[in-house]
């Protein structure tokens, strides 16, 4: 391997490999850290008796029963609304069309929070007297849990469902129509089992979801009771006294199970690779059924889009305007004071927000930077290093956000030489960005490296003959071409940060909580008018800046499109 | 003389497979040589090799005496001053057309009047100075072609590549700018070699013609060379339409299932080239008489194409009268224009 990709392997082993090693040390070394009698030596009757605890078993189950469920739910949803929206031309496209982007960026606590507040015992819905008593108590369990999960994580199966879907082409529908099978038979006979190996990724993509979720383990699933791996390892790692030795074997279980859950995707994928349907078939023609037809099937997909997020963000903008929950819709309840207090200078609440903000935005420039600068490099590597860092990126994407955070905490706060290090440093709001930048340099690797690989090479080619050395083709060719994409990752990496919980979570700097922390405590002391308000507020503010900056160059980087190979 | 290209015993492997096999070419100054073969045969490797895009494994390059590959030498694609143009042009599409001439221009550091100079020139001879402030995009596909030589003529570079430059383009418009793209070469006197698998275009380009094999140099001749004498069974079957006979050479005659034509064939198995236009009536040439089965018949203006059938042998013909499907047709040929070749080991291939 050439010198060049030195620095390549040096991001992504200190921002990512270290910490995972150092959590796994931790597993199977539990006096690795010891502040006392620190040692190297290894033993796994700690893990072991760990891992045989009631409770950890009880968490393993939880989350491996939630995961399970909820891989079945969200597929058949996802599934059912990529057909809806793909496959026909319906009325109120508006309501419908841009949910599973807007399910996407809003993070699981908020949905949760609105969710909360609907199904409560004194919530909306009982208010309204149109939710039965027995309803609210299931719904705080895993009733509850795989309900809120599935309007959160439907996005993903739609998404895969739904280019799987688009791949399969008319041609294969027609050929079956000219052989007389009518609509059903069709989708019987023709497209379900050719969708089989998207249904089963769909299913492992969600299940690996479920495991690595802490938004919903640290609200609705802490609240009820339903103990799951990821808040097991943030109690244990943050919760006086911390138990460092039980955080990492619950870690390793945690990983272990989505290493498994990755292989599966990888084998399927392989062997799924073969069936992949050729790109000349053309695509699909949205059918327009009769209108009454055409007006149930709207209605599916706008009630799918009114539980996921229309519902949870008026619930969230109605009790931002309101006093107190239990007197509801009231006319006398309205009022500005849950915003005056978020927005008042020097409030704890407005701290946060630019807190947030200011390291979101300094997260963004990073990560979109490293990432820029990694896929040019990775775009002209080798195979084995593309593939080294392909799967990496990937392996990060399925990795817990706990335990990462979790692997920073034992490397900057525990690791001699970096325990002293100055820059970045544990309790400091620049570790948090390192934990922020290694969260998100996966998204946004993938993003700009699809859009570097789309560029016709022979565009740096011609560039490389005149004359223009690597930067020069960087700054002058690349990234110009592939700037949407670059503005696109920032803004994604700038919304995903500003509500990013479990890393938020576990590196809290001295100067103070960033927001999503501070939401989760608002809840946990029943202060849900300040957490909806700030949380309001927040989804305004990022959602407007990261919105406005990327409709901005999308309006101006037209040229895009031309340089595709 | 100073050659202005020479590969010598280039060898690249891709995969473990062998790409190009110790693969020579000399190219001399203001020469236009086209690489032609089928896909897969190595072309666009070697092509890539001279610019420096791929390195190869074994071998030498050099450019008008400089080595720029070699044992212990590499000098990388920028440092070379090869022009290339590209088969998708690799026009930059965030640039004007003259913003793409002067990014070209800009590692060379020149006067900003020399540089503005070679722009107006460059656009003036592909009569694109009109278009020079427009984005590639707003271009029709001949125009966005001219940009990209103009790219090429504006860097005067010591050689100049062509990537299967017309195969984006509508038949109807591919031979008018090639006439327009050729002419513009041969009046700067840029050497060029250029790539393609039309033996058509090939043919109206070059001064010469490589035909490569598997990664080898079948043949390396003038166009009227290559027509009149090809050197093996495959070199005539990938040049032009031309039908190959098979039959064995015995005691200065040629055999072909029962019928022999004195043909000073040498003995062994043969094949022999038959170029459609080369088909006379039976009585020109009794010496060389053949009567074959039409299977079709087509007209194309000054002549019958027919395809007819020697004993399971398909051959093509031009024929100055219609034939139908099913007739039997007589038929001779000149002997000074029947060429025979000592069968190639390797199979026949067929041209696309």
């Amino acid at each position: 391997m050439a010198a060049v990709d030195v620095p390549i392997l040096l991001v992504f082993g200190l921002l990512i490999v270290l910490p995972l090693l150092t959590v796994l040390a931790q597993a199977v070394m539990p006096a690795l850290f010891d502040p006392k009698a620190p040692g190297l030596a290894i033993d796994i009757s700690p893990l072991a008796q760990a891992v045989m605890a009631p409770r950890v078993i009880r968490s393993i189950l939880h989350s491996v029963e939630l995961g399970a469920a909820v891989a079945v739910t969200a597929t058949i949803v996802g599934g059912l609304f990529a057909a809806l929206t793909q496959r026909f031309r319906l009325p109120l496209r508006a309501l419908y069309a841009p949910v599973p982007w807007l399910v996407f960026l809003t993070p699981a606590y908020l949905k949760a929070m609105a969710w909360v507040l609907l199904m409560a015992p004194g919530g909306y819905l009982a208010q309204l007297g149109v939710l039965p008593h027995w309803a609210s108590d299931a719904f705080f369990g895993l009733g509850g849990l795989v309900f809120v999960h599935t309007l959160s994580l439907f996005p993903l199966p739609a998404f895969i469902l739904g280019s799987a879907l688009a791949g399969l082409g008319q041609d294969i529908e027609d050929a079956a129509r000219l052989a007389g099978a009518g609509t059903w038979r069709i989708w019987l006979r023709i497209n379900l089992p050719l969708l089989l190996p998207a249904i089963a990724l769909s299913m492992i993509a969600t299940f690996a979801e479920v495991l690595s979720d802490f938004g919903l383990a640290s609200t609705i699933a802490h609240s009820s009771g339903f103990g799951v791996l990821t808040y097991g390892i943030y109690a244990a790692a943050s919760d006086y006294p911390v138990d460092f030795p039980l955080a990492g074997a619950e870690a390793l279980v945690l990983l272990t199970l989505i290493l498994l859950v990755t292989l599966a995707d990888r084998l399927l994928r392989k062997q799924s690779a073969l069936r992949l349907i050729s790109g000349r078939s053309r695509r699909s023609i949205k059918q327009e059924p009769r209108p009454r037809t055409r007006w149930l099937l709207s209605g599916i997909a706008v009630l799918i889009g009114v539980l996921a997020i229309w519902l949870p963000l008026v619930v969230i903008l109605i009790r931002t305007f309101t006093a107190t929950l239990g007197h509801g819709l009231e006319l006398t309840n309205f009022t500005l004071s849950n915003v005056i207090e978020t927005l008042t200078p020097g409030a704890p609440a407005l701290d946060a927000i630019w807190r947030s903000f200011l390291y979101a935005a300094i997260t963004a420039f990073i990560a979109a930077t490293i990432a820029l600068i990694l896929a040019a490099r990775l775009d002209r590597a080798g195979p084995n290093l593309r593939a080294a860092v392909n799967g990496i990126a990937l392996g990060t994407i399925a990795i817990p956000g706990i335990v990462l955070a979790f692997g920073y905490i034992l490397v900057w706060n525990r690791l001699p030489g970096f325990r002293d290090w100055p820059f970045p440093h544990y309790g400091q709001a620049s570790l948090l960005i390192t934990g922020y930048v290694a969260a998100a340099l996966p998204y946004c690797l993938i993003i700009i490296l699809t859009a570097v690989g789309q560029l016709a090479p022979s565009l740096t080619d011609s560039a490389r003959l005149y004359g223009h050395g690597p930067t020069a083709r960087l700054i002058k060719v690349v990234l110009p071409l592939v700037l949407l994409a670059v503005i696109t990752a920032a803004a994604l990496t700038f919304i995903r940060t500003v509500f990013e919980l479990p890393v938020s979570q576990l590196l809290i700097p001295q100067t103070g909580s960033p927001v999503p922390p501070y939401v989760v405590r608002l809840l946990g002391h029943d202060d849900d008018g300040l957490a909806s308000a700030l949380a309001l507020l927040c989804m305004v503010g990022a959602g407007g800046i990261a919105g406005a900056g990327w409709l901005l160059a999308r309006k101006n980087l037209n040229f895009s499109s031309e340089a595709r190979q | 003389m100073t050659w202005a290209l020479i590969c010598e015993g280039i060898e690249k492997r891709l995969g473990g497979k062998p790409i190009l096999r110790a693969l020579d070419l000399t190219v001399a100054p203001g020469e236009v040589v086209s690489l032609l073969g089928a896909s897969g045969s190595g072309k666009t490797t070697l092509l890539r090799g001279i610019a420096g895009l791929n390195h190869p494994d074994a071998g030498r390059i050099i450019l008008n005496g400089v080595e720029v590959f070699g044992h212990s030498r590499l000098i990388p694609a920028e440092k070379r001053q090869i022009g290339m143009v590209f088969q998708d042009y690799a026009l930059w599409p965030h640039m004007t057309v003259a913003g793409n001439l002067g990014f070209a221009l800009a590692t060379q550091r020149l006067p900003a009047a020399e540089t503005a100079a070679r722009i107006t020139h460059a656009l003036d001879v592909t009569r694109l100075g009109p278009l020079r402030d427009r984005l590639p995009q707003a271009l029709s596909g001949g125009q966005q072609q001219r940009v990209a030589i103009a790219r090429c003529l504006a860097a005067r570079p010591q050689l100049m590549l062509f990537d299967e430059p017309l195969s984006n383009l509508d038949a109807a418009l591919r031979e008018d700018l090639r006439t327009e793209m050729m002419d513009l070469v041969r009046q700067e006197g840029i050497t060029v070699i250029y790539v393609t698998h039309d033996q058509a275009e090939a043919m109206a380009v070059s001064d010469r013609i490589a035909v490569m094999r598997d990664g080898e140099i079948a043949q390396l001749d003038t166009p009227e060379t290559l027509y009149n004498e090809p050197a093996t069974p495959f070199v005539a079957s990938f040049i032009g339409g031309f039908s190959l006979l098979q039959g064995m050479g015995e005691g200065g005659t040629f055999h072909v299932e029962g019928w022999c034509l004195s043909l000073p064939a040498a003995s062994g198995p043969h094949v022999l080239v038959i170029r459609p236009e080369d088909a006379r009536p039976a009585a020109d040439h009794p010496a060389t008489r053949l009567i074959a089965k039409v299977r079709s018949a087509a007209y194309q203006g000054r002549c019958w194409r027919l395809t007819v059938d020697i004993a399971g042998q398909i051959i093509r013909l031009d024929w100055p009268g219609p034939a139908r499907p099913g007739d039997w047709l007589e038929f001779s040929l000149p002997p000074d224009r029947c060429r025979l070749l000592a069968t190639d080991p390797a199979p026949i291939l067929k041209p696309a």
